[in-house]
């Protein structure tokens, strides 16, 4: 039966299949933006950082919040709510993940879920559990949607192209950030190692923080982005998208930032042409399952390199 | 020449052992309150909510093997607690109408231990890959199961009607006619009960859980118990002192899921009604807190924390009745308890007496770390230096 | 030593705190299975509403007991039944079966709620059941449209028709008034949604109309671009959603964004203002939908009772499902009234009302049930014109 419907699907054509790719690189910019949140602050702290997801949740309630209840301009509404999120993160660290730094993996895990479970039910209280969305015509016209043909019949929007080149350009701006300016080379210091990095002159807890900022700023961006794209905000939103965007990033190997960016687009293009193929409501399982054969085969990930446990 | 110690001294001696004697009391006050708390008390809310605690109890301490006993830490429990609840919706679903010797299957004595039995396949199954990764990786792969499992239960719905749900229409029944020659004498009927209502659920979930305890206790001091001790505090020790890890991972991950299918069956019988929506993946999280607020790996402190938690979760839903929001976000509280609790005191409520009591001449509170080496909690200072 | 004495001191403290805690919670339930009371003063009457007060589908449960509420307050003006005052107590049970399962125990366990409006959602209604089964508490559904929902049990009645009749009316409207020939389905997995998605493919099989693809979603479904994208591609002249209003607003809203161009038509789940809210008016103008229920056709009452409504909730537009949990309020106290307070009673009184003559008349017009507790009535079709609902100008009988 699956056999089938790939058949007929695959009748459909090559515009078909360009449109889904589209679908999926859209899909896939906006995971990468979360998984290297992830991708980062493991690589620093080794700590799954759940409560992420939920930054990216509440970057878009934020900018909901600032632009539709508080009739902020479009631009300040989005830095505004990129700004508390940044606030955020920062926050999270210095409470939640500083005190356990030296405590066992466990400890700084069940603390990160806990985070999660605290700030999805947080949102639920403020802003209640009817889902938001951004009103659309009041919305700038960069983030309308007129349509632009590309090749037979596929075409693509005006919004998924804005979303795309923005997802290109901040991770760009990343990758740039971390191979080519002083804090940068601060980071890969401390992920590799942090003593000798503080050996070395580095303010460790600094960089830790500034990690979280970066991270959560471009969670809250993503957030932003998935918001108009989908048009719905709910508190449930943060959970579903942070656990895709740490499948991408164990895909990508976890603790390399292009790993996560590439992951994040793969994951994207993979879990659209699942559901395009073969079968929709199997689609969220694609990423799980993903997640898992990934853990169990190649836990290094695409770009990992194989570490060795010493004795 | 050795003495043979006769069978029922052994046992006792063994059961002494297990039961140090503070406990002792601590249990006997227990089983004596909770037995005769349906005479006392007629207010099925109450009852209700402490057969919960109870359900609870059960589940809880089933996840308290892995990362109480071995040190791992299992994010997808709730994956087997579904298993357990579905493998008795849908055999009394599909097998609901039959009649002849397939019917047994809708029985719930014989479904409560099949249960127990797909739980332990399917833990053996998703262990035998998984188990040789280290702490955080195996956290994730058990909670990609459980994502899994709940998936599968709502896509799938030929087998399980999906997010439909199924109505367990079979009640439990207790047929003693078999004893009918003996008791003929007193009754004129065979005996056939049929259980209605919530307090019959009350005495099997206790029975259940008091079979539980003694579980526990006796895998805690056997061979079995010492061996996840060890894995627990140095993997690399243990195997280096002859200790199959991975045999030994598989077991404890076979039984905590035996636990969990045993329990989901129970709760499917009782709520009558199976749906996805009860099994979230929020749902582990609960029970690890539980078992985190009561103390990973000791027994009373689980019961302790089962109990403080589902209390609070029910007299929150009733004293915040009037603000439907905030009861749905209880699960806020919830959250803020588990970073508290990792915060001040990891060991919880009730540490594992057995961590203080092999570690005397330490300090008292020390908790094996997933890589191996030891903290101090209090001044969080490594103690004994071993690199991953 | 002493440490530990003093801990325990305390968790046994708190073990007492907590049981006192829920001691006194229990005390406030009232949920103690006690013979009635008899007594001269036989206090209000109660019935529950059990519907989505949160979540996803909470416009329907607003709007209803809305509705609900406009009528007991009009027979407590009037004095009440026989003297008494009706009570409404609510149960949220967000349109979610398990949900449903543990207010429909709630209720059933409660005596003095003496009838239910509810549930609303198809699934919640049918994981409800059993429970009224056993307990013998009679529930009229305003919303509930899914085949089985009366069948399955003879306490449970409704006033709104079955999806079986609307997925077939549905795709004869499509072939017949609207002219296409070839169509799409979109459905969520639930009970509601399949046994109309159901009757629609079966409707349109007999009256030659092409189905070209089905493609179905879970609940909490966000992003529907892989699937509108393969709708584009087969171009279907028109695509029936069998879904709520949160997931049919997004569909229509998504589509929109693709480019997807094509007539799409629902049923009364998307009979919702709501819908419009999320899809944006410009993606949900020219939307069909079908509905039990029109003001401007119904007349008098109906119109007075909307214009009444409007009033006294802010300017909120009643839709079909304020109208029916209006009326079905109404057939609840008519039973009490005639054959007393009383659930077994009331039960008998609703099966009674089994011809035009001895049923309801309402502002829906006149409900009475069939032996399974269904009525049977009329389906409006309605359009989205200027950012509202409005009757289609093509009705069809």
């Amino acid at each position: 039966m699956v056999f089938d419907q790939l058949i007929s699907n695959f009748k459909l054509g090559i515009d078909y299949a360009l449109e889904q790719l589209i679908n999926g690189i859209n899909i896939g910019g906006i995971y990468a933006l979360i998984a290297v949140g992830y991708t980062m602050v493991y690589g620093i702290i080794e700590l799954i950082n759940f409560a992420h997801g939920e930054i990216y949740m509440l970057g878009a309630y934020l900018a909901f919040t600032f632009y539709v209840m508080l009739k902020l301009p479009f631009p300040v509404a989005v830095l505004l709510s990129i700004f508390s999120c940044m606030l955020l993160g920062i926050f999270l660290e210095f409470i939640a993940y500083r005190p356990l730094r030296n405590a066992p993996r466990l400890a700084a895990l069940i603390t990160a879920i806990g985070a999660s479970l605290f700030l999805q039910n947080l949102a639920l209280i403020i802003w209640g559990g009817i889902p938001k969305s951004f009103p659309e015509l009041t919305l700038p016209d960069y983030f309308q949607s007129p349509i632009i043909t590309i090749y037979g019949s596929a075409s693509i929007s005006l919004l998924q192209y804005n979303i795309f080149f923005i997802t290109v350009f901040l991770m760009l701006g990343l990758h740039l950030l971390i191979t080519r300016t002083k804090i940068g080379t601060a980071m890969r210091a401390c992920a590799q190692d942090k003593t000798t990095a503080s050996l070395m002159g580095i303010n460790v807890n600094r960089v830790i923080t500034f990690t979280f900022a970066v991270g959560s700023s471009l969670g809250a961006v993503a957030g932003i982005l998935a918001g108009l794209y989908y048009n719905i905000i709910k508190h449930t939103i943060g959970y579903v998208a942070g656990v895709k965007a740490f499948a991408a990033a164990v895909l990508g190997g976890i603790g390399n930032v292009p790993g996560a960016m590439l992951g994040g687009f793969v994951l994207g293009i993979a879990e659209t042409f699942g559901a395009g193929y073969i079968s929709s409501p199997y689609r969220d399982g694609i990423a799980y399952a993903v997640m898992i054969l990934v853990i169990v085969f190649r836990p290094s990930g695409i770009l990992g390199r194989k570490q060795s446990v010493k004795v | 020449m050795l003495k043979r110690i006769p069978r029922y001294s052994f046992y006792r001696e063994k059961l002494s052992v297990s039961f140090s004697h503070n406990i002792k009391y601590f249990y006997g006050v227990l089983f004596l309150l909770v037995f005769f708390i349906p005479f006392f008390i007629s207010n099925l809310y109450v009852i209700h909510t402490i057969t919960l605690v109870m359900l609870y109890i059960i589940l809880a301490l089933g996840l308290n093997i892995i990362p109480g006993f071995t040190g791992l830490l299992d994010l997808g429990y709730v994956g087997f607690y579904a298993i357990g609840a579905y493998t008795a919706a849908t055999l009394t679903y599909h097998l609901g109408e039959v009649v002849g010797p397939l019917s047994i299957f809708t029985n719930f004595w014989i479904i409560m231990p099949l249960a127990a039995l797909n739980g332990a396949f399917w833990g053996i199954l998703l262990g035998v890959p998984t188990l040789r990764l280290t702490g955080d990786y195996f956290a994730i792969v058990t909670f990609g199961f459980a994502s899994l499992v709940e998936l599968i239960i709502i896509n799938e719905m030929w087998l399980t009607r999906g997010p439909m749900g199924i109505v367990m229409e079979h009640k439990p029944t207790l047929n003693l006619a078999f004893l009918y020659p003996i008791t003929h004498h007193f009754y004129s009927e065979p005996l056939k009960f049929a259980f209605k209502g919530d307090i019959p659920f009350f005495y099997i979930i206790f029975f259940v859980v008091i079979i539980t305890v003694i579980v526990m206790n006796r895998l805690e001091n056997s061979r079995l118990g010492r061996a996840w001790f060890a894995i627990r505090e140095d993997e690399i020790a243990a195997e280096c002192s002859g200790i199959n890890i991975m045999k030994y991972k598989v077991i404890a991950f076979a039984i905590s899921a035996s636990f969990g299918g045993i329990a989901g069956s129970i709760f499917a019988f009782w709520f009558k009604f199976a749906s996805p929506e009860s099994f979230k993946f929020w749902e582990s999280i609960l029970i690890l807190c539980m078992v985190v607020l009561g103390g990973m790996g000791s027994i009373p402190g689980v019961i302790l924390g089962t109990t403080v938690l589902v209390s609070l979760t029910e007299v929150i839903r009733v004293f915040l009745e009037p603000w439907p929001i905030l009861v749905q976000s209880r699960f806020l509280v919830f959250g803020a308890i588990l970073i508290i609790m990792m915060r001040f005191k990891p060991a919880g409520l009730i540490p594992l007496s057995r961590v203080k009591r092999e570690m005397s001449s330490r300090d008292k509170s020390i908790i094996g770390a997933m890589d191996g080496s030891f903290y101090d909690i209090t001044s969080g200072e490594k103690k004994l230096n071993s690199d991953r | 030593m002493k440490k530990l004495l003093s801990f325990r001191f305390l968790i046994l403290i708190s073990i007492l705190a907590i049981s006192a805690a829920l001691f006194a919670a229990g005390c406030e339930k009232k949920m103690e299975p006690g013979p009635e009371e008899v007594t001269e003063d036989l206090g209000p009457i109660k019935i529950g509403f059990a519907g989505p007060m949160s979540g996803d589908a909470a416009a329907y449960g607003e709007i209803i007991r809305n509705g609900i509420m406009m009528k007991i307050e009009e027979i407590n003006e009037a004095g009440g039944i026989n003297g008494r005052m009706m009570e409404l107590v609510v149960g949220d049970e967000l349109c979610d079966p398990k949900e449903a399962a543990t207010i429909a125990q709630k209720f059933a366990s409660d005596e003095e709620i003496l009838a239910v409006v509810g549930h609303v959602c198809s699934s919640a209604t049918l994981a409800a059941l059993p429970y009224y089964k056993d307990a013998g508490l009679p529930a009229v559904s305003p919303t509930a449209t899914n085949v089985d929902v009366c069948k399955k049990s003879e306490w449970m009645f409704r006033d709104v028709y079955r999806d079986d009749f609307q997925g077939e009316f549905m795709a004869k409207y499509a072939k017949e008034v609207l002219g296409l020939t070839t169509v799409g389905i979109f459905h969520e997995n639930n009970d509601y949604a399949i046994g109309l998605m159901e009757a629609f493919k079966k409707g349109a099989e007999e009256i030659g109309l092409e189905v070209v693809g089905v493609e179905s979603y879970v609940k909490d479904t966000v992003d529907f671009t892989p699937q509108l994208t393969k709708f584009k591609h087969l171009a279907p002249d028109g695509i029936f959603i069998a879904g709520y209003y949160q997931q049919g607003g997004l569909i229509l809203n998504q589509a929109k964004k693709l480019g997807l161009i094509t007539q799409f038509m629902g049923a009364d789940g998307l009979n919702n203002p709501k819908l419009i809210e999320i899809a944006g008016e410009d993606a949900s103008s020219g939307f069909i939908a079908s509905s039990p229920f029109v003001y401007e056709a119904a007349g008098g009452e109906a119109l007075k009772f909307k214009k009444n409504f409007e009033k006294k909730y802010n300017g909120m537009t009643p839709d079909w499902m304020a109208a029916n949990g209006y009326d079905a309020v109404g057939i609840i106290a008519k039973a009490i009234e005639e054959c007393g307070a009383d659930r077994a009673k009331i039960r008998d009184c609703l099966a009674g009302m089994n011809t035009a003559d001895k049923g309801y008349k309402g502002i829906t017009g006149v409900t009475f049930f069939d032996e399974n507790g269904d009525c049977l009535k009329p389906a409006y079709v309605t359009i989205i014109k200027g950012g509202e609902f409005v009757a289609a100008e093509k009705q069809m009988f």
